[in-house]
Parts: structure tokens; sequence; C-alpha cells
């Protein structure tokens, strides 16, 4: 048999390295990468009527939801921040700050939102009015159905703004 | 003479040393004993050298409790919770057990900090010891990754907030720092894939890169020898020049160390690493791993309600070696500042830690020579401290 030279060596090495990496890599790193490429299981969750909340005064309500990812099925009771303004206009904000995503709640008293984490302090609105949250409270993607004269708050599992 | 004593023995020491004997002309154990055992290392300061094998018992330690809670947890979203009640209230150690888990990552954490300290302040990373920093300096940062990762598996409130806010922290990363986040949570909420994947990585991805840099650090100690402190290197002759070439000349394996201020070759005095160095090894270890024993049995591990997303009356503390990052947080406003407070200012600080060896350069061992490191090294530790405090205060006060 004729001995290899240096270079038919190496060339043979390298293509065979390159092809089991190769063959290790594609597989390996599709299956890492699969969730930035999936698609929401986009829902609707009846969180109930509003027309019973007070005026400018930021309520929460629970309502249990399915994250709609992966093969997440069970619903997961979340917060919505029912804010129904004197001006007509009615938000459901989500809690969730968008500094580090700590839930937010309501202080009655100093009339703001505060995020207990890192002090982050929101307005009636969601506005960012304090501490290190670089963007509104979102809202949840929602609608108002009237039902039977009152009027129903259905929320998506997804936020109007990503945070 | 040594087949004389032999034959004098019992009948049964005989076929024990004869197994022995068998078992060692194939593994050659007695020669990598004796190779491990009788190296020279320096004979003053014994005491401050424990600190790297006390931190390598302490990760065997971590390695052994962490298997068994893996006989029991499940990393399943809705029942790693109920899989961890069972163990705190049902198994009758499984509280012990978790708890070693929790206050052997504490002892580990200090001790790790100790040694680097030891080392830093010995200034025992100069040339051609670099790379033993180096890998160390790694090393404690899978360390910490471990720390944090290993506080989100319980998916109790302070475990499940861990993960939100631990898992958040990356998308602060300019361009692709979203699409990190993605990936480690498995979507854009904590949910099942986060869990699975934060567990993977705590028992198996940082756990095999911990191992194998151990493999190295162990390494590249073992080939240019323990350095010690620069009182291993004093010398008392009139002709100093004299007494170092004498000590070269004399010196045990592995020194003299090559590639180094001459002085700086061989300590002056050596003892073997059998028995007293590692006498004073064991020492140190049976006292960390007692302290360890229990705590964990006292103090245990706490275990809060189940993670609850919906909570408007629970506030997520960080574990108090995050505390300084955590108020870090807490004093940088806005999004460019985030990103640049999180990853410039660490990133920094990390990169700095990192290549000390290399910048420092001076032929100075003693701490007060080197005032260009201690004085930056106490300004960051003053730091800390002080966010430490801000920190504890503003928990104090919530």
């Amino acid at each position: 048999m004729r001995a290899l030279t240096r270079r038919q060596w190496l060339t043979i090495t390298a293509a065979g390295s390159g092809l089991i990496g190769a063959m290790l890599t594609v597989p390996a790193l599709g299956y890492l990468l699969s969730p930035l490429f999936e698609q929401r299981r986009r829902q609707s969750f009846r969180v109930g009527a509003v027309d019973h909340i007070p005026l400018d005064t930021p309520t929460p309500l629970t309502v249990g939801v399915v994250s709609g990812e992966a093969y997440d099925t069970t619903p997961v009771e979340r917060v919505v921040y029912v804010v129904r303004k004197s001006n007509g206009r009615t938000l459901a904000l989500t809690n969730t700050c968008t500094h580090m995503q700590c839930n937010v709640h309501w202080q009655e008293d100093l009339n703001q939102f505060l995020c207990p984490c890192h002090g982050g302090l929101y307005d009636m609105e969601g506005r960012n009015i304090g501490g290190p949250p670089p963007s509104p409270l979102p809202q949840w993607v929602h609608e108002f159905r009237e039902e039977d004269g009152a009027t129903v708050l259905y929320i998506t599992n997804e936020y109007d703004e990503s945070i | 003479m040594a087949t004389v004593d032999r034959e004098k023995a019992a009948p049964r020491r005989r076929r024990l040393g004869a197994i022995y004997g068998w078992i060692d002309e194939r593994a050659g154990i007695t020669g990598q004993l004796h190779k491990g055992l009788y190296e020279a290392v320096p004979r003053k300061g014994g005491w401050a050298y424990t600190l790297g094998s006390a931190t390598l018992v302490l990760i065997l330690l971590q390695l052994f409790t962490g298997i068994f809670l893996l006989l029991e947890y499940v990393p399943s979203f809705d029942q790693a919770y109920t899989s961890l009640y069972y163990i705190e209230h049902s198994d009758r150690f499984g509280g012990w057990v978790r708890g070693m888990h929790l206050w052997g990552a504490y002892v580990l954490i200090l001790v790790i900090g100790l040694h680097m300290l030891r080392t830093a302040l010995s200034a025992s990373y100069k040339r051609p010891r670099e790379l033993n920093w180096v890998s160390g300096a790694l090393l404690f940062f899978l360390t910490l990754g471990l720390a944090v990762t290993g506080a989100m598996l319980p998916m109790d409130n302070a475990g499940y907030w861990t993960a939100v806010v631990v898992t958040n922290i990356p998308h602060y990363i300019p361009f692709i720092g979203s699409g990190l986040r993605t990936l480690w949570r498995g979507g854009d909420f904590v949910g099942p894939i986060t869990l699975t994947r934060t567990f993977a990585i705590h028992i198996w991805v940082l756990p095999f890169l911990l191992f194998a840099l151990i493999g190295g650090h162990l390494y590249l100690l073992r080939r240019h020898g323990e350095f010690g402190a620069w009182v291993n290197y004093e010398t008392t002759e009139a002709d100093p020049e004299r007494e170092v070439v004498e000590r070269i000349r004399r010196a045990e394996p592995p020194y003299p160390t090559t590639r180094i201020e001459r002085r700086y070759a061989a300590p002056r005095d050596v003892t073997d690493f059998f028995p007293f160095q590692l006498g004073k090894d064991v020492i140190v270890s049976i006292v960390l791993v007692a302290v360890i024993f229990v705590m964990g049995f006292v103090f245990g591990a706490p275990l809060d309600e189940r993670a609850d997303p919906a909570t408007l009356t629970y506030v997520p503390t960080p574990e108090w070696f995050y505390l300084p990052l955590d108020q870090l947080l807490v004093l940088i406003p806005q999004t460019y500042f985030i990103a640049f407070g999180i990853f410039g200012l660490m990133g920094i600080a990390a990169t700095l830690f990192i290549v000390l060896p290399f910048i420092d350069r001076s032929p100075h061992r003693r701490p007060l020579q080197r005032p260009e490191v201690l004085l930056p090294g106490l300004f960051f530790a003053t730091m800390v401290v002080i966010l430490a405090v801000i920190g504890v205060n503003r928990l104090f006060s919530l």
C-alpha cells in the first residue's frame, strides 16, 4: 500500500472532522434555536365584567392564561389591572414590570404602581415615572364584548408591546 | 529485608498484600501515590494553602448531595415544587440533604472567595502561573452560574422570580439579547422549557465545564508547584545571590520553577505534601463539611409557597452573594444605562479580574509593594460592600 503524504493525511482528517462537526452541529443547533422560530398559539380568555369597577382605580382581576408556548397547556393565574378612566377609556394593563419583569402592584395611598424588586414606579395609566423601568407597562392584547348588557373583558395570551 | 518482614506477617495480611501487589503491578498505584504525596510544598503558611483543596472537597460534596437530590426532584414546571415539598416534608432526611446542598453552596462561595483573596494578596498568579489564575477565575464564574441556576430550580416563589429576573437580564444585550432570552426561556415567558433548560445547564453543562477546568487547574498547580507567598522566599545570608543559587541547586521537584525571577524559583524551606500539608487540608475540609452538616440540619434550605405568577404581595429578594449586583440594578436607570451598567461595567470588571496576571507585571510580591493592584482591589471591594449595605437597607425597609 502506498504511504499517505502529509498533505493527503491532513486533507482527509480535516474533511472527516468537518463532516462529523457538521453532522453534530446542524441538528443540535437547530434543536437549540427552535424556540426562536416558534409561533405562539394565540388564545382568548374571559376575564369578567368590568362595569362595576370604580372609576380611576386600578383594580386587579385574575384569569388563568395558557402561555401557548412549547407544550404548555396548563393555565397559569395572571393579573389584569383594569383601569376605568373617567374620560371613558378602559385599560387592561399587565402587571409585568418592564425592568426585570417582576409583578408590580397598585399603591392606593401613593397613587402609583410599585415594583418591589428594584423600585420601579408607574402612574395610573402605566407610564413609567420613576426608578429603573425603561418603558411603560404594556397592556394585554384585549377586547371588550357586550354580553347580556354587561361589558366583559377578554384578553389574549399576548402583550401589546414586547418588553 | 522486605521479604523477611513479609514472611513474618500473619498469613491474612500476606494474602491481602499479594492481592495489592498483583493490582499494583498492573495499575502502578504505589508509584502514582508516591509521586502525588511526596511532592515538595512550601513549609511556611500551610494553613493558607488549604483553601484550594477545601474548594475541591466542597465541589465534590455539591456533586454528592446534588446526585441525591436528583433521586427525587423532577424538573417539571407543574411538579418540581411538589417533589421538593415531598423531599422537605415527607422524606425523613430529604430536608437535611437539601440543606447541605444549599449550605454547601454558601460555604463553597465563601471559600472560593478566600482562596482567590489569598492568591491575589500573595501574587501567586505571576509568571509562569498566569493560567492557574485564569482557569481559577473562570471556575469562580462557573460556580456563580451554578449557584444562580440552582436557585431557580425549586419553582417556589423565590425560585420562580429568580428565574424571571435572571433570564430577563440577557435581553438588555444589544441586538441579540431578546433572542438569547427566548432561547433560555424557550419562549417569551418563564415556562416548562425554561425549567428543563436551566436544569440541564445546572446538572450537566456547567458541571462538565467545571470538572474539565478543575483538571486543568490541578495539572497546572502540579506542573509549577505551589508558589506560597513572599514569606517563603526571604533570604537571611549576607550574600542573598549565593543563597538563592544554592536553593535552586538543592531544589526538589517540582521546583525550581522556570520562567520566574531567580529568587522566586524555589522556596526557602519545603516539606512533603504528605503528611503535614495533607493533614492540614484534611482538617480544614473536615471542619467545613461539619459546618455544612450542622447548618444543613439546623437551618436546612427554605422552601417558599408554590410559585404564584399572579402574586401582588411577594417581594423577590436575591441570594446574599448577588445582592450587590441586584442593588446595582436598582441604581442604574433607563434602557441604555441598564445595558451599559450590566454588561459594560460587569464585563469590564470581570475581564480585568480574569486578566489580572497580565496587568500586574511588576516583580514585586508583597501587597504593599503593589499599590497599583491593591488600591483598585480595595476600591472594588469597598464598592461591593457599599452596594451590599444599601441593598440590605432597602430589603429591610420593604
